[in-house]
């Protein structure tokens, strides 16, 4: 199992000059293995930072990063294989791609893996379907797709690396509501398919409700709250108080709730609303006719 | 990457950082005149004072300077070399088969030493440090704006300065992410042969270049929706006043200039060269 974890991570940009700043003060957190967690926080509360010291691109000031129970950086030198196990989908990612056909783009990642033609060949079909990328376009110019279509052959370009931890920032930023939805269906696809753990920084509460277990939030580079997406939501005052929000129907239910509706205080998907309210009127239905 | 600091501006809010540009550019060329001029080591004893004085009052610690004296101490020791190596005149010091050290050689060398070292520092202090590069060239178009008459097209080579300047952070930023994402994949900038780091760089400079001319094509038109026409009847949001401080620098320059001057002449002690 991957099982990735901090311990007192701190990160500080251009120590020692006059514009030092401190982006990750102290982090301690686990994520947990084949789960899909989410990190929140707002624009500059240190979650690219974060994602990038999981994969070894950054390296913490203090702390250290265990990866399956070993330091990443006990041998620095060996930290590129850390980077094919720890694989990491950047903000924006379709302005990565640069070879002649998505194909050959998609297999770049694979290549410096050093796999053979036919593994590559079989992971990068693998990772395109999980992408949702269509076949027929493998062969095309990366510049010739869309602004969508070429956000997934980045995505692909990560997942055929097949890592057991796959981090995303903000795979779904700037996509329409269709993009989105398939995009990160095929993220969760990856995930239980491969068992892999998936890290994903998001903005967007109902994202997160909908696809992660687990949340962990960030503020001002600390962490502010962790655990169970239900359990986070439900303190939403103090998600309020960052400048953060929860899902729009947590916050319906929390109305309903103050005007007398008995509704439960984990609401956080439309589905589950729906089967509470349901259950409601059901029991209501029942006693009057009772 | 992240800590290349173009123009090496340092922050901060001293007499010098809050002078105009254009006062901090007529200083620095006479500052340099002034460093050429000195032929003498009681010139150097007085020029090494005032530039002493201008670190103080830029408030630029001594060691962000040396720094950018380590970057340049090849061209240091190669001027040096080439002065020891190279001049033939004044006593015979020192034989060594081919090699020959004149008296006139280590002077020589001194003095260049010297006026580098001066010249970094003394350009560092008026210009680079305590000036954003963006000021600088609304300076050196201001400064130059009656070239004009002689029909030299003035702002528009000021804005090319200003946009190219304006966009290297955005370009570093941008090939920093780009290289990340592609260590992500697994790349690998730092082995192999001469051929293959080169194919290495493939990755980042084709995104590169494709999001450098989207960046033009969209500051472009961000420029046309603006009404930018040029520079014929533009104003300008900051707009430079010369106050006392400026003066007052400046004249302490021309001082500096004429001090050199008439030490050559005058005062004729130590003279290092001819």
């Amino acid at each position: 199992m991957s099982g990735i974890r901090l311990d007192g991570v701190s990160y500080v940009y251009s120590a020692g000059m006059p514009y030092e700043k401190k982006a990750l003060d102290n982090i301690s957190v686990e994520f947990e293995d084949g789960k899909m967690t989410g990190i929140i926080g707002h624009t500059g509360s240190g979650k690219s930072t974060l994602v990038q010291l999981l994969n070894g691109l950054l390296k913490p000031t203090s702390g250290k990063i265990y990866l399956g129970g070993t330091d990443i950086w006990a041998e620095p030198k060996k930290i590129r294989s850390v980077r094919f196990r720890v694989g990491l989908v950047m903000q924006y990612p379709e302005y990565q791609l640069f070879d002649e056909t998505v194909r050959s783009d998609i297999a770049f990642g694979p290549r410096n893996m050093g796999l053979s033609d036919a593994e590559i060949k079989e992971r990068v079909v693998e990772a395109a379907r999980f992408a949702g990328l269509d076949e027929s376009l493998l062969d095309k110019s990366p510049f010739e797709l869309s602004g969508g279509q070429k956000r997934r052959a980045a995505i692909a370009g990560v997942m055929a690396m097949r890592p057991e931890v796959l981090v995303l920032d903000e795979p779904a930023a700037g996509l329409d509501p269709a993009g989105r939805e398939s995009v990160l269906e095929g993220i969760r696809r990856y995930g239980r398919e491969n068992k892999a753990t998936v890290i994903l920084v998001s903005h967007s509460m109902e994202d997160m409700a909908e696809y992660c277990d687990n949340i962990v939030v960030l503020s001002r580079g600390q962490l502010y709250l962790s655990g169970k997406t239900s359990d986070v939501f439900r303190h939403w005052e103090m998600l309020t108080k960052v400048g953060l929000g929860v899902p729009m129907i947590t916050r319906v239910a929390a109305e309903l709730r103050r005007l007398g509706v008995p509704m439960d205080d984990d609401i956080y998907t439309v589905s589950g609303a729906v089967a509470n309210i349901a259950a409601i009127m059901a029991g209501k239905e029942g006693g009057s006719n009772a | 990457m992240r800590d290349i600091t173009l123009g090496q501006y340092y922050p901060g809010n001293s007499v010098l950082h809050r002078a105009d540009p254009r006062a901090k550019l007529v200083c620095a060329i006479l500052y340099i005149a002034a460093v050429f001029m000195c032929r003498s080591a009681l010139a150097f004893i007085v020029i090494i004072a005032a530039t002493a004085v201008s670190i103080a009052l830029s408030g630029i610690p001594l060691r962000v300077l040396l720094r950018s004296m380590k970057s340049l101490i090849f061209i240091i020791i190669f001027t040096a070399f080439i002065n020891l190596f190279l001049t033939t005149s004044g006593e015979l010091l020192f034989r060594f088969y081919f090699i020959k050290i004149y008296s006139k050689g280590i002077i020589n060398t001194i003095v260049m030493i010297l006026r580098i070292t001066l010249l970094i520092a003394g350009s560092g202090v008026f210009l680079t440090y305590t000036t954003t590069p963006i000021a600088l060239t609304d300076g050196l178009e201001q400064l130059l704006a009656p070239l004009r008459k002689l029909r030299l097209p003035v702002h528009e080579f000021s804005m090319m300065m200003t946009i190219a300047l304006r966009f290297i952070p955005t370009l570093v930023e941008e090939t920093d992410k780009i290289m990340n994402a592609q260590k992500a994949r697994g790349a690998d900038f730092g082995t192999g042969s001469l051929l293959s780091r080169a194919r290495a760089l493939l990755p980042i400079l084709i995104p590169l270049f494709i999001a450098a001319f989207r960046r033009a094509d969209e500051l472009a038109i961000a420029m046309e929706c603006r009404c930018y026409h040029g520079g014929e009847g533009r104003t300008r949001m900051n707009v430079l006043h010369l106050r006392t401080p400026d003066f007052a620098i400046m004249a302490f320059c021309v001082i500096l200039c004429i001090a050199a001057a008439l030490i050559n002449t005058y005062i004729p002690i130590f003279t290092l060269i001819g």
